[in-house]
């Protein structure tokens, strides 16, 4: 279906987004690549009198590191983050993540805040983004403030963003020396039916494990079960704990039959997956294992 | 034989730049735009329809319901008279065009749809075929209009007060009999499920009527279905119908006979005005899909693998309304028979109304379904009796000129050559990727395709020499329109770059039967050297006359005549018999059941086959299959354009591919849950094989011109049950329902493991 008409609006910055917001309330909606937004307006799921484009915000755009933190602007394409230098270097797991998201329509105008704001369930990036304890930076008329990733998120299409709040920007630890993460997914239609996240963090010789699950349930679950059973179990001894571990958790996720499969099949790609994804993590880890990786 | 010229096709550099016009891009003077309220229950009686709200909406210039049609001959149908031009008084399906709005542009005309109120009363409904054949099955019509030889040979059988709209029954031997001597009988069924077409380009059609008559752009398959369809709806003559066929963005069959086409015309004849009607994808989707199968295969054979016996009983989910679904119930049947020798046979299959999307032709009607139950079990006995499954085959098949059937044409080509050569090529194929673990599955098919051989056409010699061909043959992607220039001027023994054939116009082009069933580079082919014959008799009629030559030694020559050493252009022959330096000689060709002393008569007119090999990896733990590669191999008798050709017979795999691993239209309480792009799979180049051999063997056999025959559906045909043999090969995993989607394969696996 078309879209039905809309006054269309470009602001050059913050300020004027939340002064048109300000003056249109709920008609107005903002967006980015438009690639959720445009598809749920045609659809006639949504309806606004007045789309405010973000592209031009000089404040949303850019992806650097500051200190220890990959910064991602709101304004940056899963494409850009996937061929970013300063990502694939910093936090490689998040680049190759970005590089499978969706097909490459979507990733060339598709941006990471909007995929967080959007918060559909069979997302890519929120379960590994947990897993690497990041960070959204959330900016309204009365100021900044940040949500970490893990709590963003509440269920199906809702998170804890305020209606006068914008994502600004995405902030994720850098990835350091003897740390690895990997992220695994799986599906037969467009989406993932299921991903699995995992981190693996080596301190003086000791691991620890950071486990997510993201797609099966309405938000990112952490498989704390897991972490708990595997905690300090040295990565070549994971194969006589995880396979149980995994296996048991999985089956504990309230999940529902739908055309993406039935429950018990996606509990069962949750436990693979995430043994895939930790094995994964765990050589990162190892490959990044020297001093100054 | 081989190909002659580089380039394949022509227009591909028009396409991928986009100057290539569609209807979509035709724009007709005074042209409005339509858009189509859709019935949101699965059976409803309509209890009311108020269309005021929409109707004072600026810019919308009619709508158009069930009440308006009741002037017209308002059902319609090729077999059974069963579908209103628009919903009269009841919906039976989820996407039932109930309302349409003429508007000025397409947004007021989707606006408006919002404005119409549609009061439903709902009814029982049924979805699933099985159902639908029981005694207590809420009925999807009371009463059963059949047509005969309407524009399909012959009648549908169904049965009254049932939801069965067709029935067909075929025996010969005694099958009960042979069971009862075989050492080991197999029985199974097998479920192929509801398949969405997916041509690139949606349905579309652009309805005008005018002083002299109707005209219609479309994207149909078969314009002079189309054309006989709409003069009996709207009590026209034919000749005051016009059909004009522009490029069309594929098919497969479900833009065969006719689709959209009366409904977009009812709305033009209500609004005075020309009507351009563009779905979208998800619409076509609820337009016509390919009718899903239940089959049930049962096997008598000796210990050394000979079959004794076969029967074969297929149900058929044929939807809402009948379309092509009578036919398609009747090749399932006859597609199921494999090409092997059958000593006893019995044939049955039937095809029911439910309340789902109506059922029509798709690429080898019926053969998917078929070829998918019956490969399938040859794999199972070869396995239970401990047979190579190339060995089981080679023990049944049937050498060229021995009978599938009796009363059919006896088969054309040698399988067991194209079987040999997919297992040579599949060979090499895998010991060139030793590195990856894979297992190796076959699949036969044969079909008989269901062609009438009526087809004519008009060459159009010009005195510059340059040759206008005029046909119906609708340009679908398959690169038909460069064949036929290919043809045209090897009968004429011109350059190809003389020859233009032009856009399909019912008008001056002469009738045909249609596009489908692999049939237009042969029949059209054949009505070509029909009218190059003639053109070479006037000729040499007009050489003898002007020239004072015996007619008998004049021959054709590049650009035009001679005569022994002597040669005279078209231009200059033609100048001196018309006095002017201007004209044309015009010739028209045929093609009956009783041409070619009546060969063409007999069913089938050919054989379609393909033998087709995968070899498949299968991640265990997800249920993946990945097909590495393909070997498909069929004998195609000549190949007039070997890329176009090749881009069939992988097309064709590749679409199997779909129904094999992913593609299925789901229904849950009456409403298709997944009829949108997003939720329903359709290969990409992703689940393209790495390694993709074809084979096309041109053993100048079949009936066309320098022995060919029809291709571009058989390599569909083996591609499930080559891949369900593989995985059932490797994994021990046999698995009778398709798609074989990741979570199947996946439990099939572990229940394996399980036992
Ligand atoms: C066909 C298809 C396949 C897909 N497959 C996948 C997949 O496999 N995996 C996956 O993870 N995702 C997938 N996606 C989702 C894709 O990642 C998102 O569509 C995309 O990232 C959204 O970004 P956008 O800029 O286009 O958002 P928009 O459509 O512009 O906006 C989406 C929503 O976010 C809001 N919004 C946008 N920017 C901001 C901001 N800065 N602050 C606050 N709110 C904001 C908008 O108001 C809107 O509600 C798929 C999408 C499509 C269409």
């Amino acid at each position: 279906m078309f879209l039905v008409p809309f006054t269309h609006h470009r602001p050059a910055s913050l300020d004027e987004v939340f002064e048109t917001l300000g003056r249109h309330g709920d008609d107005a909606a903002v967006y980015a690549g438009g690639t959720e937004l445009l598809l749920a307006l045609k659809a006639r799921v949504l309806r606004y009198e007045h789309l405010i484009d973000l592209k031009q915000v000089k404040e949303l755009s850019g992806i650097r590191v500051e200190g220890k933190e990959l910064v991602i602007g709101a304004l940056a394409t899963h494409h850009q983050i996937a061929n970013s230098d300063v990502v694939k270097a910093h936090v490689p797991a998040y680049a190759a993540l970005s590089e499978e998201v969706a097909n490459i329509r979507v990733r060339a105008a598709g941006t990471l805040a909007g995929n967080l704001a959007f918060a559909e369930p069979h997302s890519d990036p929120p379960s590994l983004l947990s897993a690497m304890d990041a960070t959204l930076v959330l900016v309204s008329p009365g100021g900044k403030r940040a949500v970490p990733m893990r709590a963003f998120i509440l269920s199906e299409f809702t998170t804890a963003r305020e209606e006068n709040e914008l994502i600004a920007e995405i902030r994720i630890p850098v990835t350091a020396a003897g740390e690895g993460f990997a992220y695994r997914k799986f599906g037969h239609l467009e989406r993932p039916a299921v991903g699995a996240s995992a981190g693996c963090i080596m301190r003086e010789g000791k691991p620890s494990y950071r486990l997510w699950f993201g797609a099966i349930g309405d938000h990112p679950l952490q498989a704390t079960e897991i972490e708990d059973a595997i905690a300090g179990v040295p990565a070549t001894s994971l194969p006589d704990v995880l396979p149980r571990a995994a296996r048991d958790c999985a089956a504990g996720i309230s999940t529902a039959s739908d055309l993406h499969g039935s429950a018990d099949y996606k509990q069962h790609l949750a436990s693979v997956l995430i043994q895939r994804a930790l094995a994964a993590a765990c050589e990162a880890a190892q490959n990044k294992g020297g001093a100054n990786a | 034989m081989s190909s002659r010229a580089p380039s394949p096709h022509p227009d591909h550099v028009d396409k991928v730049t986009g100057r290539t016009e569609y209807i979509t891009d035709v724009e007709v003077p005074g042209m409005v735009h339509g858009k189509i309220l859709r019935s949101p229950h699965p059976h409803a009686v309509i209890k009311g329809i108020d269309a005021s709200a929409a109707l004072e909406m600026p810019g919308v210039i009619a709508v158009l319901t069930g009440a308006d049609v009741a002037a017209l001959n308002n059902h319609w149908g090729l077999y059974l008279k069963d579908r209103p031009v628009i919903a009269i008084d009841r919906v039976r399906y989820v996407g039932e065009p109930v309302a349409m709005v003429a508007a000025a542009d397409e947004r007021i005309a989707e606006e408006a749809l919002e404005a119409i109120s549609v009061d439903y009363e709902p009814l029982p409904f049924v979805t699933d075929a099985t159902e639908a054949i029981e005694a207590s099955a809420p009925l999807v019509h009371e009463t059963h209009d059949t047509v005969k030889d309407f524009y399909f040979k012959g009648e549908a059988k169904p049965v009254a007060g049932t939801n069965i709209f067709q029935r067909y029954n075929y025996e010969h031997g005694d099958v009960e009999k042979a069971f009862a001597q075989a050492d080991r009988c197999f029985e199974a069924k097998y479920e192929f499920p509801m398949i969405f077409h997916y041509a690139m380009e949606p349905h579309c059609v652009i309805a005008s009527f005018q002083s002299d008559g109707l005209t219609l752009w479309s994207c149909g398959q078969s314009p002079t279905a189309i054309q006989k369809v709409l003069s009996r709806v709207f009590g026209m003559p034919l000749a005051r119908i016009r059909i004009i066929s522009p490029n069309v963005g594929g098919g497969f069959g479900g833009k065969a006979s006719v689709k959209i086409d009366p409904l977009v015309a009812a709305l033009a004849w209500k609004a005075r005005r020309p009507v351009r009607v563009c779905l979208s994808v998800s619409e076509s989707m609820l337009t016509a899909r390919r009718l899903s199968a239940s089959i049930r295969v049962k096997t008598g054979v000796r210990n050394d693998g000979t079959i004794l016996a076969k029967s074969v009983s297929v149900l058929m989910n044929g939807g809402a309304y009948a379309d092509t679904g009578p036919a398609v119930a009747v090749k399932a049947a006859n597609r199921a028979i494999g090409p092997y020798r059958i000593p006893n046979l019995k044939l049955e299959s039937m095809a029911a109304y439910t309340n789902t999307v109506p059922g029509a032709a798709f690429r080898s009607i019926g053969g998917p379904q078929a070829v998918w139950a019956s490969e399938s079990q040859m794999d199972e006995i070869a396995e239970a009796l401990r047979l190579d499954p190339l060995e089981i085959r080679n023990r049944n098949l049937l050498r060229r000129g021995e009978h599938v059937r009796p009363d059919l044409r006896p088969i054309d080509v040698e399988m067991g050559e194209a079987m040999d050569i997919a297992t040579r090529e599949m060979t090499q194929l895998r010991a060139s990727d030793s590195g990856s673990k894979t297992h190796r599955g076959t699949a036969l098919g044969i079909s008989d395709p269901g062609i009438m051989a009526v087809s004519s056409v008009l060459l159009r010699l010009k005195i510059d020499g340059s040759v206008a061909v005029v046909s119906n043959s609708v340009e679908i992607g398959q690169g038909v329109r460069e064949v036929l220039r290919r043809l045209t001027a090897e009968q004429l023994k011109q350059p190809v770059d003389v020859v233009e054939v032009l856009t399909p116009d019912t008008a001056i082009a002469p009738f045909d039967w249609g596009t489908g069933a692999s049939r237009s580079s042969l029949m059209m082919g054949l009505a070509i050297a029909d009218a190059a014959a003639d053109i070479r008799r006037q000729i040499a009629d007009i050489a003898a006359i002007v020239l004072e030559v015996d007619p008998q030694s004049v021959e054709l020559c590049e650009g035009g005549i001679a005569i022994g050493n002597r040669k005279k252009t078209f231009g200059e022959l033609l100048h001196a018999y018309f006095g002017i330096d201007s004209g044309e000689l015009v010739s028209i060709g045929r093609v009956s059941p009783y041409s070619n002393a009546g060969k063409l008569a007999q069913a089938p007119l050919f054989w379609e086959t393909a033998a087709g090999q995968c070899a498949v990896a299968v991640d265990e733990d997800t249920g993946e299959i990945s097909v590495r590669h393909y070997v498909s191999v069929a004998d195609v008798g000549r190949v007039v354009n070997r890329a176009a050709a090749e881009g069939q017979d992988e097309g064709a795999t590749v679409m199997g591919l779909g129904h094999t691993l992913s593609e299925e239209l789901v229904y849950q309480d009456g409403q298709p849950i997944n009829a949108t792009m997003i939720d329903y799979h359709v290969p990409t180049i992703d689940e393209v094989p790495e390694n993709f051999v074809t084979v096309l063997i041109e053993s100048g056999t079949g009936p066309g011109l320098g022995g060919m025959r029809g291709m571009g559906e058989g390599a569909i045909l083996p591609v499930a049950p080559a891949v369900a043999n593989a995985l059932a090969a490797g994994y021990g995993a046999r698995i009778r329902e398709l798609p074989l989607t990741p979570e199947r394969v996946w439990r099939a696996i572990r229940d394996r493991k399980e036992r």
